[in-house]
């Protein structure tokens, strides 16, 4: 039964093969002002087919604007959003995707199925359809046994697993998530990306935000980083750390009975570590310790840090992700 | 200890405008609402009148007298009014109407009661006094007790008037026209002739033969107060979609707000019409009001009434910000309609300035519906006017919170 399993069907598979060339979703020179505040100024990337895509960017740098253009709630005062090549403006087109907000956007007051199947048929299933869906969705979040009760009754991580379940009711071929993991915890997390990753590996295209960089790190096939309404960096991890901070290992010391640092190291105050960068960690440690022998300090720590989307994020926007 | 809780829950409050205006300025608001309702009846202008009916039936010098007395009294408006402008001699033939009509102006409700100048019988006149009955409408309780009054001193001041005219035969019974009025009242210790008080007799038209009248007329005005309540909270349900992003994913499927709204708007009103059935029906059943007699017209007013309610309760929650502010935006406002429609006063209590604007409240026409329904027991055809007022509120109400909707579209 591949309805009932949540599983693409022959000829969605085929049109998603076909349209792999075209972006599955485009952000075209997006512009949006509110009053004097310039919240999106000329934003433009794609999406593939498939693909999972993390969306950073420091509070007020148009991330919420931009997400909510990407779903047709703002509309932008230049610029389109196009998925597959047409305007979500067209009718219809909104349909194939699936909005999960940031807020738990369920109803409470209703059962873990009875909301399943309201955005269910909100998005147009019914009958057999409809309840097939609602039995898949309750299989796909693990709430099949508390199916009955109310959301309200349910943990942080139960009920944005209910949450995202409702957004892909219709299942929709780009998912937008907003934050998808805040609040819950560690396992929640994991439970919640495993179910992105089962989505993503039927040919959903992810579209994510969060605050979370090791999720981005880990859980996306590109970054976007914006800021002031502008995309400041786009493309793998390694593409971002390359072509920003490069590639080179960031090595602090920390060390008693020394006055002047030792040639090559800089003092940083805010650590209270000497610090230096090297591109071959094996071959250019043992002598950043020597130095430290011959002006008779010791080395009491050290630490080798590897340039991760942090530094990179730091480097870009020269804010932390929460600032 | 008890300092602290004391501070602390201070400041909350003074962090918190709503409950400040809740706590302090919306007694004052209510306090000066009830103020002008009930503290302007010194004004003359407003002060409520007797709407009245009169009907001569046999004149004489005695009933045009009296009718002419009755016409002149501030406290009453005489219905149909004078059109011609004549002279006060003839007023009173162009203002009275006959028996039946007036009846029937007091069981539509057109006038608060009617006046009729009944003639002896000619049987035996002397036994049957010149007769004046006050046909009275129960709904309006304090009319009939103030015209019995008036009408007793407008006979009493005519008949003297008469008296000093004409020579009087002393220790006669009889003056003129077969009335039977002068005894000398030793009994007073006056010691002259003095008119004894006319035969008023009342007669409730509608009331007299209800089994409950009372619990008719009061259960819809707390029926509709308690109607536009519960719409008012239910509509709450928009914002609360609003604030947690619920409305976003709703109107990301195939739902428009169009849709979302008259999707509301039919929930509200069909909730609606079943609570109001189920207060009539208790109320049929514990207070014996005459639901089962009277559907089609309860059934026509509570559709229409449950639709104007929701939609006036949806349009406040599209103009409320939050459901905070809509809590208390809906009391003052639904506090103010009740009052001023009729829900917890009676309208004929209030001055007239203030009964023309408690037209503008749909309170007062839902009320007036009801009570022709149970109360006048008119046909569903004499609804038109409430049934229209209602249906049209419930449009504009609705078309009202489409437009304050556009602005979440647009967000």
């Amino acid at each position: 039964m591949p309805a009932a399993s949540g599983s693409l069907t022959q000829p969605e598979k085929l049109e998603n093969a076909i349209s792999s060339e075209e972006p599955a979703l485009a952000v075209v020179d997006l512009w949006k002002t509110y009053g004097t505040n310039q919240a999106l100024s000329g934003t433009s990337f794609s999406v593939k087919q498939g693909e999972r895509l993390a969306l950073l960017g420091p509070n007020g740098a148009g991330k919420t604007t931009l997400i909510r253009s990407m779903c047709g709630r703002v509309r932008p005062d230049r610029g389109e959003v196009q998925l597959r090549g047409r305007s979500i403006r067209e009718p219809d087109v909104l349909q194939r995707m699936g909005v999960i907000p940031q807020d738990l956007a369920i109803y409470s007051d209703l059962t873990a199925k009875q909301n399943l199947e309201c955005f269910g048929q909100l998005y147009g299933l019914r009958s057999r359809r409809l309840r097939e869906r609602v039995s898949w969705a309750l299989q796909w979040i693990g709430l099949e046994d508390r199916a009955n009760d109310l959301t309200s009754g349910f943990s942080g991580g139960m009920k944005r697993r209910v949450n995202i379940a409702c957004g892909v009711m219709h299942r929709p071929q780009i998912l937008l998530l907003d934050e998808p993991t805040v609040g819950v915890d560690p396992q929640s997390r994991q439970r919640i990306f495993d179910m992105l990753d089962e989505l993503n590996q039927e040919g959903t295209t992810i579209v994510l935000t969060t605050h979370h960089l090791d999720e981005a790190e880990t859980r996306s096939d590109r970054i976007v980083i914006i800021d002031h309404g502008k995309v400041v960096a786009d493309g793998t991890l390694e593409h971002l750390i390359e072509s920003t901070i490069g590639v080179q290992r960031q090595v602090a010391i920390e060390a008693t009975g020394i006055v002047t640092a030792p040639s090559g190291l800089e003092w940083d105050a805010s650590r209270n570590r000497f610090v230096c960068f090297v591109d071959n960690v094996a071959e250019e440690l043992p002598q950043i310790l020597d130095r430290f022998r011959r002006v008779g300090s010791v080395v009491t720590d050290l630490e080798v840090h590897q340039p991760n989307l942090h530094h990179v994020f730091l480097h870009l926007t020269g804010k932390e992700l929460r600032e | 200890m008890i300092r602290t809780v004391i501070q602390t829950s201070w400041r909350r409050l003074r962090n918190n405008p709503s409950e400040l205006f809740l706590t302090f300025i919306v007694p004052m608001v209510f306090f000066s609402i009830f103020a002008l309702i009930f503290g302007s009846r010194d004004a003359s202008s407003s002060t409520p009148k007797i709407k009245i009916a009169i009907s001569n039936e046999s004149p004489s010098e005695l009933s045009d007298r009296s009718v002419q007395l009755l016409e002149e009294q501030s406290s009453l408006r005489i219905s149909p009014p004078n059109k011609s402008n004549g002279s006060k001699s003839n007023s009173s033939k162009s203002q009275t109407v006959k028996r039946e009509t007036a009846q029937d102006l007091v069981r539509r409700g057109m006038v608060s009661a009617a006046v009729v100048f009944s003639a002896p019988k000619k049987s035996n006149p002397s036994d049957d006094m010149f007769k004046v009955e006050i046909m009275t409408d129960s709904f309006d309780q304090v009319a009939s007790q103030v015209l019995a009054a008036i009408v007793q001193k407008a006979v009493m001041t005519a008949n003297a008037e008469i008296a000093k005219k004409k020579p009087i035969d002393a220790g006669s019974e009889s003056m003129s026209n077969g009335v039977v009025w002068a005894r000398h009242n030793n009994t007073m210790g006056i010691g002259a002739n003095f008119p004894q008080p006319p035969v008023v007799e009342v007669v409730d038209v509608i009331g007299g033969k209800k089994a409950n009248p009372v619990v008719a007329m009061y259960a819809s005005g707390i029926a509709v107060m308690f109607l536009l309540f519960s719409a008012t909270t239910a509509s709450g349900s928009l914002l609360e979609e609003r604030e947690n992003s619920t409305l976003d994913r709703l109107l990301c499927s195939r739902l428009t707000m169009d849709q979302l709204l008259l999707g509301k708007w039919a929930y509200l009103t069909i909730i609606g019409a079943i609570q109001m059935s189920l207060m009539f029906l208790w109320g049929a059943l514990v207070f014996r009001i005459d639901l089962f007699n009277h559907l089609e017209g309860f059934a026509a007013m509570t559709l229409v009434t449950a639709g104007a309610a929701s939609s006036f309760a949806l349009m406040l929650a599209a103009i409320c910000q939050s459901r905070m502010q809509l809590g208390w935006v809906s009391t003052i406002v639904i506090l103010s309609m009740s009052a001023l429609g009729g829900s917890m006063v009676p309208r004929y209590l209030m001055s007239e300035n203030i009964q023309r604007v408690g037209l503008l409240t749909f309170n007062a026409w839902a009320l007036e519906g009801y009570n022709k329904v149970f109360w006048r027991e008119l046909p569903l055809n004499e609804l038109g006017m409430e049934l229209a007022v209602l249906t049209t509120c419930g449009f504009v109400f609705i078309v009202a919170a489409r437009i304050f909707a556009v602005r979440w579209e647009r967000s």
